[in-house]
């Protein structure tokens, strides 16, 4: 009985460790690749339509039917939380004269690829200001009770950026230091986009 | 002439006693008057003096603290108090809302205390002596990764001396700053200790509700909310995932881990909407009532004292 129940116990420990490098693998560089064209598609959107009025958006349940929104004012941030289809979100958008067909197809983009966050986020290199799109997908949709929740998340940069040779974003060419963003280190999977698993999704 | 010397003799201590007994007498008024008043200053007197801070050389005791940036800095932090950014991934955010208080009511006395750490690596501020520690010294200008922090010396000096200062429990396994502290144990602020500091460092006189585990019993949060912003600067302490994460894992920590500075709070239709200060800037945001009273850990009411305020 108590060899069934060891047994037991360390089929189910495999099964966590195996499950959790599998999932790792399979959200690095491959999931960028295969979704490519639709993860460029929606950075080049978002950036386009961030220009014109500056917000963040993202989902904010596993169903994926709620989204946050924030819109970015000189004085203030405002965040609204709508669900999909609901008149308020197309309401809101033209009041603070954002493309509604724009956003919204932006959003059903996010929503395809189970991306639940983007942002526009200033960091400084050599106390020069810069900006990088921020995207974030859940790693897993099956997620194991009482464990963390890991984000796989993608990081676009305006130009090309510095990695070692173990593929490691770099602060800079002269320094050589490895860069963190939010307290994390990012990995190369082109000159321009960089990615890691987080805890954090935004 | 001998009887006029001996009376000296005899009264010199006696006046001398009353003297002091005098002196001290002036002195505990003096600072019963204190305790009674929260010192005050404009943002206009905290410019003055600062123009006058010309050539300010860089200090030994702050190696990596430019005069210049820091001076920059501070310059923007009170014409633009909103701006303090507590950084990206650090644990400073306690501080950062405790900034809220001397850059709004009393930027002066902020400035002096700072020109003084600065050059002397040592000061007063209200009932507090501070003297960081080397680690800390060191440490102040080189902090990186952190977004709008990274360009403001002024700040980090300021956070890292006050983590090094001020402990509570959570700081008992982390008490000495190493590299990388920041992001960790080491500058966490419980409820008591961010209440704590304010009472000394500002005099104010502060009322709490909550503790660190156990949400307070406030039987209508938006009452409560609204009468506090009418007696002074409200701060609350809530769980911060929980104000951006709504439902993307089935098990939810409840845990308070970030202070918010409340500037607004009004109903509008079934919601309540709230306007607070953090992350160098102002944000707006609706919640039911229910859901609100969910988050909110700690609500800490600063007000202040004015029995002999001129």
């Amino acid at each position: 009985m108590q060899n069934k129940t060891a047994t037991i116990l360390c089929l189910l420990s495999t099964l966590v460790i195996l499950s959790s490098c599998a999932t790792k693998k399979m959200f690095s560089s491959k999931y960028y690749f295969e979704n490519e064209k639709t993860l460029i598609d929606i950075e080049q959107s978002y950036k386009k339509l961030y220009s014109q009025k500056p917000f963040s958006v993202g989902f904010t349940d596993k169903s994926f039917h709620y989204i946050s929104l924030e819109i970015i004012t000189d004085t203030i941030k405002y965040i609204y939380e709508f669900e999909i289809t609901e008149p308020r979100l197309q309401d809101t958008l033209y009041k603070y004269r954002l493309p509604i067909p724009d956003i919204i197809e932006l959003v059903k983009k996010m929503q395809l690829i189970q991306c639940i966050w983007i942002n526009k986020l200033d960091y400084y290199d050599n106390n020069q200001k810069r900006s990088l799109i921020f995207m974030s997908m859940r790693k897993a949709v099956f997620h194991l009770p009482f464990t963390t929740e890991k984000y796989y998340i993608l990081t676009f940069y305006p130009q090309p950026q510095y990695y070692d040779s173990e593929g490691n974003l770099l602060s800079g060419l002269r320094r050589r230091k490895i860069r963190k963003i939010k307290g994390d280190t990012f990995y190369r999977i082109n000159d321009k986009v960089a990615y890691t698993v987080s805890d954090k999704f935004r | 002439m001998r009887l006029k010397k001996k009376i000296q003799y005899i009264f010199y201590p006696s006046i001398i006693s009353l003297l002091i007994l005098g002196y001290s007498y002036e002195v505990a008024a003096a600072d019963k008057r204190n305790a009674d008043t929260t010192p005050l200053s404009t943002q206009k007197q905290a410019l003055q003096f600062l123009e006058i801070q010309t050539n300010l050389e860089a200090s030994k005791f702050w190696p990596n603290v430019n005069p210049v940036t820091f001076l920059q800095n501070l310059k923007k932090n009170i014409e633009y108090p909103l701006s303090m950014h507590e950084g990206r991934s650090t644990n400073f955010c306690g501080y950062a809302a405790l900034s809220y208080h001397p850059l709004h009511d009393d930027p002066l006395s902020y400035l002096t205390f700072m020109l003084k750490l600065y050059k002397e690596g040592k000061a007063m501020y209200g009932k507090e002596y501070f003297e960081p520690s080397k680690a800390v010294k060191l440490a102040a200008g080189t902090l990186t990764f952190k977004g709008e922090l990274d360009v403001r010396p002024a700040d980090q000096l300021w956070f890292l001396a006050l983590a090094d200062h001020f402990k509570g429990y959570l700081n008992t396994f982390n008490r000495h700053y190493n590299i990388g502290d920041e992001n960790k144990f080491w500058p966490s602020v419980n409820f008591a200790k961010y209440n704590r500091m304010v009472r000394n460092l500002f005099n104010y006189k502060v009322t709490s509700v909550g503790a660190d585990l156990i949400r307070p019993g406030i039987g209508d949060t938006f009452t409560y909310l609204s009468e506090g912003l009418q007696k002074g600067t409200v701060t609350v302490y809530l769980s911060n995932p929980q104000l951006y994460k709504k439902n993307h894992s089935g098990l939810k920590l409840s845990i308070p881990t970030h202070y918010i500075i409340l500037t607004d709070i009004h109903k509008a239709d079934d919601a309540i909407a709230i306007t607070y200060w953090d992350y160098a800037g102002k944000t707006r945001q609706l919640f039911p009532e229910s859901f609100l009273k969910k988050i909110i850990f700690g609500v800490s009411i600063a007000s202040k004292r004015t029995t002999n305020a001129k």
